[in-house]
């Protein structure tokens, strides 16, 4: 499909002509995806946009919205675009790349928060927020990904949430252009009280328009919102040393990272408890793992080593040092532990020394040595490095995802994700033999504690279709069906509107996807938002629900 | 290797956008984080280097076809390589600026070529330059200099002045000033006066035109043996980075620095010593050329191959080419000992730096994109609130100075010229 020239016409009237394209080459630069290839057509691109937009100003937002609505047309909105979520799924839709609406419009140092554009991504929030004593929650992606996205309309979990909480508990005030074209503002902005607030004074709907996973785009676009910010008693820049690429965060004694490792699962429950109800800890996040068990202490040494590439890692695999590594770090996390003063520091290390003694756990020395502990450091709290996810060269796709309390740790969940995805590898030869457990996550999925969270890696060669269709059947049979063990687990990042449809029996309660469903009925007449499978239709959810009711054990 | 050889490199892109941004352990402020000024110019995707290997695999994959559009995408860029280093502090291997590259040379063998080229491409084939001067106008630089003309002596350096100070009198003062402190110093050193020197072929190598690097690098590395060279010396950093990374295709094993690398050696043996003082505070541009692609570039044509399922690994091991080893220090520690000069840091130097916006041709074919990227990096020199702007490329001080204007209050230098003050 190709837009009609008066389509064209009236949206290039509206960002001018150097801010609209059909020109195939770029059409296929925004077709291409991460994760497209899992789709079961295999093809690394999506089907391309029948035009890409630049919209630079939420006046700009509106009058294409407002095109669309006319002309019955679908458009899809992304910030930094990274996963098939972001792109054009169906045929027809147009692309708004808000790369050009990329301020920090306000960075309010007295009431912790700042008040942003899409395009605006964590790392310079985060370098901002600093300057002035601050620091702003980063999602599990990495800080290339915009905070306004996982705030607004997507997920947002990451290392910090043990301290800050999830992207969408941190979204104050809200601009948000309509599928129909009209702008609500949300929270305190709502009733023209500066963006301090969510919940008012003005109307809230944070809960409606974020749904269960956020709208993906298919509520409309979400053009400024505010987000609160939390102390950070570091310099005001982040001190970096060390050779490209292993950079280092040479970082005050107020701020120390650790990673901490139990012999069971038992220890490393405990201790998750002990932490939150201590209310210790900045960062807290089982990283190093998404390596494999039995590869991270060789992949580890190499990442740590700015000389050496994974070409080297068979000098690595199978030596005593690897080894004892790997098996130190099996049931491990990192922990980023900061003080507001000296005494604060001192307080929190003796907490977590305590808690390893309870537990029977210990702080893991290689990432104890200084560089390495720096290393981790900015790891941890830039999350610059979120891409070494890749450092196999293949791709990788994220599969049984757990999540509950610490609890689940000796639920035996662990062990079936690890046995499950250790014997497909072995059972296929087409993703990588790694051990079983690469399974990274968040510690603290609730602010202050509450919830671990795991997606456990299993990787694949784009190159490969073999190796592709492998790492989707990985899914088919990790995914969905694992879902309902514990409670919340889901992973639609790639999955296809049928298979999402059939899966979310599988969640723990449908019902969460049917509010968003019937303000999307009321708000956009003519279904122009392309959420694609985001936004699930009422009969999806009742017959999952009428599922789940028939699965139900009889009295 | 051709682009059909990248074929699983563009499907394991994995579209994340790290080659848009300076490496986020450096982001420092909101003002100063992008990396790429192709795509902070452009703004579609298919400017970034992600876009453009997207494009790679969709010419490859037959799903797009030539046309004026994909042109544009592929050579408004300036192949300054803030890409690939960001994606490698990853570790990623998807080798973005090498898919360029060949897309580059896919599109010229096919006769896809840029108009705006063609000038550029013929005075480099009819006069030996890029630069669109007569070939007899060549060499006026040196005239007069006390200096081996290595067309009737031999030595042990050669200075290769390059097209910009063989034919811009502006910047002739930088071959003159390299040559004075080096021949004082005692250094054996000659040239290649006037019509005996030619192009080093770099820029005609980063738009595509692999021929014409072959046969002028032959050309050269011939003339250099005959008159009994070891080392090649020069002042501009496309002069540096094609006889360095480029010329060892070719079998060149001459040891090649850039000139701030040997008056840094000449400071360190007491050869050259600064009497003058010159209070300024400066800030320093990292050229590209002379930084992340300054360092030693090692061809790799192996194969890939799998262990433990689907961990690919590379054999013979690829280096890693991440910048790491540009020059970078030496340029800065030669200011530090100028006598009255503190030197303050933009926020992006060393091997992330903003390019000048003179690279990839970029300032002939796209003069408006070369003058935002100028601007962009005048603006950063600007906040730190130096006097000057130094840098150590002939390419950088020409494409800066016509770029500043009055009301920057910034002066724009080569190293040399502050060099050449101090003694």
């Amino acid at each position: 499909m190709t837009l009609s020239r008066e389509v064209y016409k009236a949206l290039e009237d509206i960002v001018g002509e150097d801010n609209i394209t059909d020109e195939p080459a770029t059409m296929d630069s925004y077709a291409y995806q991460l994760w497209a290839e899992m789709r079961k057509s295999g093809d690394c691109f999506l089907p391309p946009p029948d035009a890409a937009l630049l919209p630079c100003s939420t006046e700009e937002v509106q009058a294409i919205v407002k095109v669309c609505n006319k002309y019955k047309l679908k458009y899809k909105a992304y910030s930094t675009g990274w996963g098939v979520h972001g792109g054009s799924l169906k045929p027809g839709w147009i692309q708004l790349d808000m790369r050009r609406m990329d301020k920090i419009l306000e960075l309010d140092s007295k009431n912790n928060y700042a008040v942003i554009e899409p395009y605006v991504i964590g790392a310079q929030l985060q370098a901002e927020a600093m300057k002035v004593g601050l620091n702003t929650h980063l999602i599990g992606a990495g800080s290339l990904t915009s905070p306004l996205a996982a705030a607004t309309s997507f997920y947002g979990i990451g290392p910090d949430s043990l301290y800050m909480g999830m992207a969408h508990e941190n979204v104050l005030g809200v601009e948000w252009v309509l599928p129909d074209g009209e702008i609500l503002r949300l929270g305190s902005f709502g009733s023209d009280c500066g963006w301090c607030c969510g919940e008012g004074p003005g109307p809230s709907l944070n809960g409606l328009y974020r749904g269960p996973v956020g709208a993906a785009g298919g509520l409309g676009v979400f053009t400024k919102c505010a987000i609160k910010l939390y102390p950070w008693p570091g310099p005001k820049e982040m001190p970096i040393t060390g050779k490209i690429p292993v950079y280092r965060a040479e970082l005050p004694e107020l701020i120390r990272g650790h990673t901490v490792a139990w012999s069971t699962w038992e220890g490393f429950r405990d201790a998750l408890y002990k932490i939150f109800d201590n209310d210790i800890g900045y960062v807290a996040h089982r990283q190093y793992i998404l390596w494999g068990d039995r590869l991270q202490g060789a992949t580890l040494q190499i990442l740590t080593d700015p000389d050496r590439t994974i070409d080297d890692i068979e000098q690595f695999i199978g030596t005593d040092k690897s080894e004892k590594l790997s098996d130190e770090l099996y049931r491990s996390f990192q922990l980023v532990v900061v003080g507001q003063t000296k005494r604060d520091i001192d307080f929190q290390e003796k907490v977590l020394d305590q808690i390893l003694a309870e537990t029977g756990g210990w702080k893991v020395q290689f990432l104890e040595e200084k560089d390495n502990a720096n290393w981790s450091l900015l790891y941890m709290l830039r999350l610059c490095y979120k891409g070494m996810n890749y450092v196999y060269r293949g791709g990788y796709s994220d599969h049984m995802v757990r999540a509950g309390t610490p609890d689940i740790l000796t639920t035996g969940a662990m062990e079936q994700m690890k046995e499950g995805m250790d014997n497909f590898a072995k059972r296929t030869g087409l993703i990588m033999d790694h051990g079983g457990d690469a399974a990274m996550g968040g510690m603290g999925g609730i602010g202050g504690g509450g919830y671990p969270g795991f997606e456990n890696f299993g990787f694949y060669d784009q190159a490969d279709p073999d190796s592709v269709r492998a790492g989707r059947e990985l899914g088919d049979e990790g995914g969905f069906k694992a879902a309902h063990v514990v409670s919340g687990g889901y992973s639609i990042f790639y999955m296809e509107e049928d298979e999402v449809k059939k899966g979310i029996k599988e969640i723990a309660n449908p019902r969460i996807w049917r509010y968003q469903r019937q303000l999307k009925e009321a708000i956009d007449p003519n279904d122009c938002g392309a959420g694609g499978w985001f936004i699930l239709d009422e009969e999806s959810i009742e017959d999952a629900l009428r599922i789940q009711e028939e699965r139900r054990p009889k009295k | 290797m051709a682009l059909e050889d990248y074929r699983n490199y563009v499907k394991r892109c994995a579209r994340c956008s790290y080659c848009k941004w300076i490496p986020l352990a450096h982001v420092k402020s909101w003002r100063f984080a992008k990396g790429c000024p192709s795509v902070s110019y452009k703004n579609f995707q298919s400017y970034s280097a992600g876009g453009r290997v997207a494009v790679a695999n969709s010419l490859l994959e037959g799903r797009i076809e030539y046309s004026d559009g994909l042109l544009d995408i592929v050579y408004q860029c300036l192949m300054d390589g803030s890409c690939d280093i960001a994606d490698k502090t990853c570790r990623y291997y998807v080798e973005p600026l090498e898919i360029m590259r060949e897309l580059r040379f896919k599109l010229v063998e096919d006769g896809q070529i840029l108009p705006q080229h063609m000038p550029l491409i013929d005075s480099l084939r009819k006069e030996d330059n890029m630069v669109m001067g007569k070939r007899t106008d060549r060499g006026k630089w040196s005239e007069g200099l006390d200096v081996k003309d290595l067309t009737q002596e031999k030595a042990g350096v050669v200075f290769h002045g390059g097209c910009q100070i063989g034919f811009d009198e502006k910047l002739a003062e930088i071959g003159r000033t390299s040559i004075n402190l080096m021949r004082s110093a005692g250094v054996d050193i000659g040239i290649f006066p006037g019509q005996a020197e030619s192009c080093c072929a770099g820029r005609a190598y980063d738009i595509g035109y692999k021929g014409e690097l072959a046969k002028f690098a032959e050309s050269n590395m011939d003339a250099w043996k005959n008159a009994g060279v070891k080392t090649v010396v020069t002042a501009c950093a496309d002069c540096y980075w094609a006889f360095k990374s480029l010329y060892p295709q070719y079998g060149s094993t001459f040891e090649v620095l850039h000139v701030v690398e040997y008056i840094h050696r000449l400071i360190k043996e007491g050869k050259i010593k600064f009497s003058k003082e010159v209070p300024m505070t400066v800030t320093y541009h990292d050229p590209c050329h002379l930084g992340r692609l300054g360092e030693k570039y090692e061809p790799w044509d192996g194969k890939e191959r799998k262990i433990l399922g689907q961990l690919i690994l590379f054999d013979p091991p690829r280096p890693q080419n991440n910048g790491a080893n540009g020059i970078y220090d030496e340029p800065r520690e030669i200011l530090k000992a100028i006598p009255g000069i503190e030197l303050i840091e933009m926020e992006r130097i060393r091997e992330y730096a903003w390019c000048c916006g003179a690279g990839g041709c970029v300032n002939e074919a796209y003069p408006e994109f070369s003058e935002y990227t100028a601007r962009e990096r005048i603006e950063e020199a600007k906040s730190t609130k130096a006097q000057a702007l130094v840098t150590a490329c002939t390419h950088c001080y020409d494409n800066f100075n016509q770029y500043v204007d009055g009301d920057d209050n910034l002066a724009v230098y080569d190293i040399l010229e502050l060099v050449k003050k101090a003694i």
